[in-house]
């Protein structure tokens, strides 16, 4: 696991597999310790999705809840911690993406910034961020099917229909948009 | 398709996340399993994504962490190894009698040694006293005990025909003064018996002559003694006389000091 220096606020070192024991066995410093040191990074995945950053601590806190409620069902063989809990943060976020409430807010949310500012800046900062900051990279047709899938929660049938393009090349198509998002993250490494 | 292809075919980052499908979900985690190249290229990925996001993340407001503590505070269980505020209630009746009675048995226990440390300082007190007496004790019982040998050379000599008495009468203005010089005809050892002597004044000091064919020879002085004191070796004298001369003697008599005399014939 790599961490920002001084981010963590708890002293103590865990291994992914000695913090999952303790968060299992309702551990206090376990959870201090998961929140210290995941929360920013969820939070900004969640914030890359909701766009609204009062909407992004809601579900993040849902979020936190989540994890400590469902850790007994982490599969460690399926795939790291934070693996597990970037798709559960990414889920969450979607869910409120496409909840009634949210869609009604963010209506009226655009329209106040087409009026008064115009929009842009929020964007801005979206896109500077997180997993956005390598998708921003990508080539157009592969950013907005990436955008349509991984951020908005599409799937590739519901893409097809709305961008009236067959299922097979939306498809190819976002394999490639990751093949080209790794290489991204990798050269960021 | 080899592991490869799989590999770079994009499959690995949409199974990462979240976006393949069910099927193509299962298909990985079996694929996982049997290919360790795989199951590498997925960790690979992983942490390359966590670390990414890691270094691109903007800061959570303070509030979601204090409201998620507040909402799982009921769940967190005690933890060995973290001091853990001791519970103000309920605290069980009998322990309050046990800590009641411990005071009152300290406070008893404070009293007692404070009356035992008095009663210590006091027999201090009275040994050092003790012991001073005693030395002092000692010490007349010493002096006694050396007058008392001192009697019992002085009767023995007394007693001994060969040890001439030279009774020595006061003269002139020490009439009432009187002593005695005990001389022994073999050994020629002179010992003088103050008998009745004023204290001499200080600074001052009694000195015994011997009359020698007619002039004074120095017999010694007379030293811290009570009953008889060892004099001068004297081989021959007519007559024995005390002056009272300067403290350690002078070399000739003051005669106008003279005390007491006594010829040694009679």
């Amino acid at each position: 696991m790599q961490h920002q220096p001084g981010m963590a606020e708890t002293k103590t070192k865990y291994s992914e597999g000695e913090l999952i024991e303790m968060l299992r066995q309702r551990s206090e410093s376990a959870f201090n310790y998961l929140y210290d040191n995941y929360s920013s990074a969820l939070y900004t995945i969640i914030f890359n999705i909701v766009k609204e950053e009062e909407q992004a601590a809601d579900v993040l806190q849902e979020v936190f809840l989540k994890i400590w409620k469902q850790i007994g069902n982490y599969d460690s063989s399926k795939g790291r911690l934070f693996t597990w809990m970037l798709n559960v943060a990414r889920n969450a976020a979607i869910d409120i993406l496409r909840s009634k409430d949210f869609k009604n807010q963010q209506r009226n949310q655009e329209l106040k910034e087409n009026v008064y500012e115009a929009g842009g800046s929020v964007e801005l900062k979206i896109d500077s961020i997180g997993l956005k900051k390598f998708v921003t990279n990508l080539r157009p047709e592969q950013r907005q099917l990436i955008e349509l899938s991984y951020f908005q929660g599409f799937t590739q049938e519901e893409i097809s229909k709305m961008l009236d393009i067959p299922l097979g090349t939306v498809k190819t198509r976002i394999r490639a948009g990751l093949i080209q998002l790794r290489a991204l993250i990798d050269n960021n490494g | 398709m080899d592991s490869k292809e799989f590999i770079e075919s994009g499959a690995i980052e949409a199974y990462v996340l979240g976006l393949a499908s069910p099927e193509e979900m299962a298909e990985v985690d079996r694929l996982r399993v049997q290919d360790p190249a795989i199951n590498e290229a997925i960790l690979d990925f992983e942490l390359k994504l966590e670390s990414g996001i890691m270094a691109n993340t903007m800061p959570v407001p303070a509030f979601v962490k204090e409201d998620l503590k507040q909402k799982l505070r009921p769940e967190f269980k005690k933890e060995e190894g973290r001091v853990v505020q001791m519970p103000l209630r309920p605290v069980n009746k009998a322990w309050a009698w046990v800590a009641a009675a411990s005071l009152v048995l300290l406070l008893g226990s404070a009293v007692f040694n404070y009356y035992l440390y008095d009663k210590l300082n006091k027999k201090d007190d009275s040994y050092a006293s003790l012991s001073k007496e005693m030395n002092a004790i000692r010490t007349q019982n010493q002096l006694a005990n050396a007058k008392i040998e001192e009697m019992h050379n002085g009767m023995t000599m007394m007693s001994d025909p060969a040890v001439a008495k030279v009774n020595m009468p006061g003269m002139g203005t020490h009439l009432t003064n009187k002593a005695m010089v005990l001389w022994d005809s073999r050994t020629k050892n002179v010992y003088l018996m103050p008998m009745d002597l004023p204290q001499a004044p200080k600074g001052k000091q009694y000195q015994l002559w011997a009359m020698v064919d007619g002039k004074p020879v120095d017999a010694g002085m007379m030293e811290n003694c009570t009953v008889l004191c060892n004099m001068k070796n004297i081989p021959s004298a007519q007559a024995f006389a005390i002056t009272l001369e300067k403290q350690g003697g002078s070399p000739a008599p003051d005669l106008t000091q003279l005390y007491v005399m006594g010829k040694t014939t009679p």
